[in-house]
């Protein structure tokens, strides 16, 4: 029986090997890269001719001062951004589903879907001006007679401004996954509901959101696995030394590491460490999501 | 077993998040070398292509290779330029044709990256494989250094001296050493230099004349005099309610320059804290002999205090730090004051006279309370030709004499394309060739030369004949003896000219006529040891105090924790080494 039913599926195998081809390539051979993170690498002599110098890299790491810094600010924003890139796409899906016009409905759904498509270096511009010191939030705010206060500078809400922006500019691309989880949720439901006298809140709170549940696990789990990437992207961009106490992430310290100071294998350490952490973090997710929501990916 | 094996490669796939980083893009700061001697330098025409062709047959330094040779290259190409004529690329236009057709070298660019910070990733990127195309350009010597340590780079010792022309030498001579002591890695040399003028390195202060004379107040002089100045044109509103006083670094500048980085820094304090005596981001000599770090200094305090208090009254832009691009704002003509190099008026805000061409800026310098005008002084020059040790000899060759070609023709090539696409292009100048061109452009304007004097073939000021020739149809003194040239003395027809004599005659006027004071140079321009590993971790941290300082995020007071902490996480040690290299030099 199960012979067979490998055979049936021979042709799946093969429509899945340019996949793992590519996998393999970009993904599994690059990791030969790591052993950088323990050599004192020389490009000269490659990965296969550096000195050996065991754990050095990493001890100098944690010795540093940023680094503990570095790994609170990407736990902190990366938080954020996964708490509330669930909630928002998810309650805005529930309200916009309860909209009965239909082209009402569309006109939201494209306007909010747009700015995904537009990239963080766009993106920065136009939130360093937003949020400029003649921008516009500064023009509503002397209309209440308060002074201008300069945002891209203050480190003491660099994130919650990283976060908001990145919900703000994410959250309509989020919302068609549930919006498209909402469709399936069987109509029969909600007819035996309104027998049962249930009005629109109960009916979301009773039908609507148990029936997303799976939906919203998944999300949430796959969201843990980006637990350490904070955005390098919208980082890059927008911060500035003034904001480094807690604007600098893992991604940028790496990147100013290694490719700007040409230290290669402490920015590897760097990367394997976050790596490692990350896997740590996603088994145990994993772990929860399967205890509390008895859902499992593989 | 297909679900265990995703899961496999799934779970590998997670734990390798980032060994490298993904990329970003910021836009370059104004980057100088385009600056100093970009487009629109001269005119070219053909007799004289010819005959600096026939003059050199023979000399090694411009030999005609028997065989096409081919040098591959990377590039930096500017994502604005719109000069190559349609059909022509990065491989293929008038610089490279003149170089195969001439020297029978064959440019092959390898790749090709946006100038800055894209270019430096790419650069970066090759030197940690191990992977360079023949020749480079690297905008720092830390990538210099890097490649030489690893042993990527062609040992030109030997060549150098057989292939240099005798123009390439003579620049070299001219910077007492100092050029082959930067393009060299353990007494081998290893890199060609770039050589830039002195004047790229001092700061002035910039400011708009005419809006000095609406008022009816004098040029300021001392920190005093600026304050009252910036502070005036503010209260009367010069440029509208948004008014800037004195422009600031944006969130690429820096407040000053540093060893590292030692020249053109425009919108930072260098002037200010020069005034005050204050040599912050350079290594000096006390007095005694020994090093100290000149952030750490009780002057650079006291200048801090005083930005601060500046920033606190509004006399600074507000915006200081975080703002995309401070050149915007000169553009757009709503600033009164900044400091820069020469370059900064003229090449440097071309569309501030765009937007109105009576935007008389003027250069003064910027002078203590007793009268002095110190300034700092920059190193040679901070870019670097890198020949890839896995060249071959005749490729080697190829590039010094790309090189040698350039300096000896960078005058006579038809400037409609920017000279930025000559493959390897380094900038090698003499180092008082703006203030030679001043005085020397004053003496045709007055009279007293005539442009033909200047036709001398071979001569390292290689752009002096150009200009000469241009110089009596662009600039219309009102009175050729006072050397105060004003806007309206200029004629904007042709733009490119009109930008480089502006930069020359008014950017450059100060450091041209008056002898500064004090001079005052870094007693290392270059990375120790320690510094390779920790530099990045306090640069960190004096940018962020520094600024925070002024911004008045953080009391003055925080400025001698920020020295504690400095020599604590490596300040100290690196200190000590700076010191020793100091000794040994000085023994």
């Amino acid at each position: 029986m199960k012979g067979k039913r490998g055979n049936v599926e021979k042709h799946y195998y093969l429509m899945v090997l340019p996949g793992l081809v590519w996998l393999f390539l970009f993904s599994i051979v690059p990791m030969v890269g790591i052993v950088m993170a323990f050599q004192d690498y020389n490009p000269g002599l490659g990965i296969f001719g550096s000195e050996w110098i065991g754990l050095e890299n990493f001890r100098y790491l944690m010795q540093l001062d940023d680094s503990k810094q570095v790994i609170i600010n990407t736990l902190i924003i990366s938080s954020g951004k996964i708490v509330l890139n669930l909630l928002v796409p998810l309650i805005f899906a529930l309200l916009l589903n309860e909209v009965t016009q239909l082209q009402y409905k569309k006109l939201v759904q494209t306007i909010v879907y747009l700015p995904h498509f537009i990239s963080w270096v766009i993106m920065a511009s136009i939130v360093i001006n937003i949020f400029g010191y003649r921008g516009a939030i500064n023009t509503i705010r002397s209309w209440f007679g308060l002074e201008p206060r300069l945002f891209m500078a203050d480190p003491s809400i660099f994130r919650q401004l990283v976060i908001g922006t990145d919900v703000w500019k994410s959250f309509g691309f989020n919302a068609v996954i549930f919006l498209a989880a909402l469709t399936s949720i069987n109509p029969n439901l909600y007819e035996a509901a309104t027998i049962d006298g249930a009005n629109r809140w109960q009916k979301t709170r009773y039908v609507t959101l148990p029936e997303l549940r799976p939906t919203i696990v998944l999300l949430g789990v796959l969201g843990l696995g980006n637990i350490l990437n904070a955005g390098f992207d919208q980082v890059y961009n927008l911060y500035n030394p003034l904001v480094y106490s807690t604007g600098d992430i893992l991604d940028t310290w790496i990147y100013r590491l290694g490719l700007t100071n040409l230290q290669f294998s402490l920015a590897t350490a760097a990367g394997l460490f976050k790596s490692v952490v990350s896997f740590v973090l996603i088994t145990i997710s994993y772990v929860l999501a399967y205890k509390f929501a008895d859902y499992k990916i593989f | 077993m297909i679900k265990k094996l995703i899961a496999v490669v799934l779970v590998c796939m997670l734990a390798l998040v980032s060994v490298a980083c993904s990329s970003g893009s910021k836009t370059p700061s104004s980057d100088a070398n385009e600056n100093t001697s970009s487009n629109n330098e001269s005119e070219s025409t053909p007799s004289e292509n010819g005959s600096s062709e026939g003059e050199s047959s023979g000399d090694p330094a411009f030999m005609k290779f028997p065989k096409p040779v081919d040098v591959h290259i990377g590039m930096s190409v500017s994502p604005v330029d719109k000069t190559l004529p349609p059909g022509d690329s990065a491989q293929d236009n008038q610089y490279t044709r003149y170089l195969r057709e001439n020297f029978n070298i064959n440019v092959i660019v390898d790749w090709t990256a946006a100038e800055g910070e894209n270019y430096n990733q790419k650069v970066s990127l090759a030197i940690a494989s191990g992977d360079l195309p023949d020749g480079l350009v690297v905008n720092d010597r830390t990538y210099m250094v890097r490649a030489a340590k690893s042993g990527l780079l062609y040992d030109i010792t030997d060549l150098f001296e057989k292939y240099a022309s005798k123009q390439v030498k003579e620049i070299m001579a001219s910077t007492q050493g100092r050029a082959m002591e930067n393009a060299s890695y353990n007494g081998r040399m290893v890199s060609l230099p770039n050589i830039t003028v002195d004047t790229d390195g001092i700061y002035v202060m910039m400011i708009r004349k005419d809006w000095l004379d609406k008022l009816n107040l004098p040029v300021p002089k001392t920190l005093s005099d600026i304050e009252k100045t910036a502070k005036a044109f503010i209260e009367n509103k010069m440029a509208g309610e948004h008014t800037i006083g004195i422009v600031g670094p944006d969130k690429n500048g820096r407040p000053y320059s540093t060893f590292l980085r030692s020249s053109n820094n425009r919108f930072g304090f260098d002037p200010v804290f020069q005034a005050m005596d204050a040599y912050p981001g350079y290594w000096l000599d006390d007095g005694t002999g020994k090093v100290v770090y000149g952030t750490l200094t009780e002057n650079t305090k006291k200048t801090l205090e005083l930005l601060a208090r500046w920033y606190k009254e509004g006399i600074i832009d507000p915006e200081l730090g975080t703002r995309d691009s401070s050149a915007e704002v000169v553009n757009a003509n709503q600033a009164g004051i900044f400091f820069g190099p020469w370059w900064s008026i003229g090449y440097g805000n071309g569309d501030s006279f765009k937007n109105d061409p009576n935007a008389n800026w003027q250069a003064y310098p910027v002078y203590s309370d007793d009268g002095k005008w110190n300034v700092r002084m920059k190193t040679v020059g901070t870019m670097y030709t890198l020949i890839s040790k896995k060249a071959s000899e005749d490729v080697a060759k190829a590039i010094i004499i790309m090189n040698n070609v350039l300096v000896r023709d960078e005058g006579i090539f038809d400037t409609s394309v920017a000279i930025s696409w000559y493959p390897l292009r380094n900038v090698m100048a003499p180092a008082d060739e703006c203030e030679y061109e001043y005085k020397e452009l004053w003496k045709i304007l007055r009279g007293e030369a005539d442009p033909e004097d200047y036709n001398i073939p071979g001569n390292p000021y290689k752009l002096m004949y150009s200009d000469a020739k241009a110089i009596k149809n662009v600039v219309k003194p009102a009175d050729p003896n006072s050397e105060m040239l004003n806007v309206q003395d200029f004629d904007q027809t042709d733009f490119g000219k009109f930008q480089r004599f502006y930069s020359l005659l008014i950017g450059n006027r100060p450091y041209a006529t008056i002898t500064p004071d004090k001079k005052v140079y870094s007693v290392t321009y270059n990375q120790t040891e320690t510094m390779e590993r920790k530099w990045a971790n306090l640069q960190k941290l004096e940018d962020e105090a520094i600024l925070k300082i002024i911004l008045g995020q953080e009391p003055i007071s925080s400025f001698d924790e920020f020295v504690e902490k400095w020599k604590a996480q490596g300040g100290d040690e690196i200190t000590a080494e700076v010191q020793a290299e100091y000794d040994k030099k000085n023994k």
